[in-house]
């Protein structure tokens, strides 16, 4: 005993070491499961207040820029208004709308920090708990997908953008409606992503739009996400290899709406009863 | 000896905000060179701090780091082992009388050809481990080896210059 006792004295520094870099080890190769851990949490308040104050420096800069970009999303919205459309008239009765339950509900949010091009991206954004966010609800800027939440503090929350190989969401070719998953390979270029499994037999042309399937519950279906710029296909495979230029302008990205699924835990409970129902149905 | 305490905490302080706030935020190249200048706090520390007193010091840093930036636990596994090799790298390039007269590793004491040693050296390594720690992958080979080196080099000429602007009205101390 007292010669462990020595023994480690002696190697203390040593110890010290292997037990702090073991320990980095495990928060760098878990950090998924330990996001919660207030300790080791990016959506940490104080390192957001920091960023905070630096991006209201750094917006005010960028007064012009955003005008520019206000003005044009306001042009584009103005075009869509009723008294710009020549309507034909086909209703013969006026509905009570009791019939449209409103599912998605928009809040906006200011980008104060954001990565580009590291292996793993993520966003920060100026509103958290407090401000209504919660873990896995939906980002989207200008009508196209940014990314999901991922984790959230009282007052800011951090997103997981397209641009992270962790993030995950079905999509659909527009027109024929196949769907497949989205996937950016870490670390290439923040413009493009990769479009998976759809099969060989469907017909995908350079151009083709890529839309959201809605089937996640994280974003409404139909929203842009990008378009097909390249076809890399195999003959050994069975899949196209499809390579799509995002909607979404991640580098000039400074407002977003955080989208809500009003009927999320309606539609989770539904598929959980069934699963139990299923579960139970398999015992012996 | 508090005094020196209270000089440093601020300098490294200063130099994770400098990192977070500024350097971070540079795109050159697209990010291919990207610098890490807040390990020059942890390269800063005198030469008679405790070995255990340094490995505390820039595993400290790099959980601050990491709260930052990207994935945690990056920037604490490379500051640990930077952390653990910095009195190595002390050790093994000591002049013959020791270091016993001069109490801190700058330009100004040790001389220009030392110190670009010292702090290149340590530099690499700690860009090396970080990028690894980030992509636990190094294909494409001369692209991944380009940006650490690159990176390494730009670290080490920001943290020079920072040298001579820290450094140069107090040389004497």
């Amino acid at each position: 005993m007292k010669n462990i006792i020595e023994l480690l004295k002696r190697h203390f520094v040593f110890v010290l070491f292997l037990f702090l870099f073991i320990f980095s080890l495990v928060v760098l190769f878990s950090s998924n499961r330990y996001q919660k851990t207030a300790f080791i949490n990016q959506s940490n308040d104080w390192v957001g207040q920091l960023y905070d104050w630096r991006d209201q420096l750094q917006r005010y800069l960028r007064l012009r820029e955003i005008n520019d970009q206000l003005a044009l999303e306001n042009a584009r919205l103005r075009a869509q208004m009723s008294e710009n459309v020549f309507t034909i008239d086909t209703t013969v009765f006026s509905e009570n709308d009791t019939l449209h339950l409103q599912r998605f509900s928009y809040r906006t949010a200011k980008i104060i920090n954001a990565t580009v091009n590291r292996e793993s991206n993520y966003l920060t954004i100026d509103r958290g708990s407090i401000g209504g966010i919660h873990n896995n609800m939906g980002v989207i800027a200008n009508g196209a997908v940014v990314g999901v939440v991922s984790s959230v503090s009282d007052h800011f929350a951090v997103v997981l953008p397209i641009l992270n190989p962790k993030f995950q969401e079905s999509v659909k070719m527009k027109g024929s409606g196949d769907f497949g998953l989205i996937a950016w390979p870490p670390g290439s270029d923040p413009a493009y992503a990769d479009v998976k499994d759809i099969p060989k037999h469907v017909q995908v042309n350079i151009g083709d739009t890529v839309l959201t399937t809605g089937y996640g519950s994280h974003f409404p279906s139909d929203l842009f996400i990008g378009f097909v710029s390249e076809l890399n296909d195999r003959p050994e495979e069975t899949f196209h290899r499809i390579k799509i230029q995002l909607a979404t302008d991640f580098r000039k990205l400074s407002h977003v709406q955080v989208v809500s699924d009003i009927l999320k835990q309606q539609q989770d409970s539904l598929l959980n009863q069934q699963q139990i129902r299923d579960d139970a149905n398999h015992l012996p | 000896m508090t005094l020196t305490i209270f000089h440093n905490f601020i300098r490294i302080t200063f130099l994770i905000l400098l990192q977070a706030l500024i350097v971070s935020r540079m795109q050159v190249l697209d990010g291919f060179i990207l610098p890490w200048i807040y390990i020059f706090g942890i390269l800063m520390i005198p030469f008679e701090t405790p070995k255990w007193a340094v490995l505390l010091i820039a595993f400290a840093t790099g959980y601050i780091m990491d709260l930052f930036s990207g994935p945690m636990g990056m920037h604490m596994t490379a500051c640990v082992v930077l952390g653990w090799l910095q009195p190595f790298v002390q050790k093994l390039l000591s002049p013959r009388e020791g270091y016993d007269i001069v109490q801190r590793p700058t330009i100004q004491k040790m001389g220009l050809q030392w110190y670009l040693t010292y702090a290149g050296l340590l530099t690499f390594i700690h860009h090396f481990v970080l990028f690894f720690a980030e992509t636990l992958r190094l294909t494409p080979f001369f692209y991944h080896i380009g940006h650490i080196l690159f990176s390494s080099i730009a670290t080490l000429l920001l943290m020079t210059i920072g040298q001579y602007l820290i450094f140069a009205q107090k040389g004497n101390e």
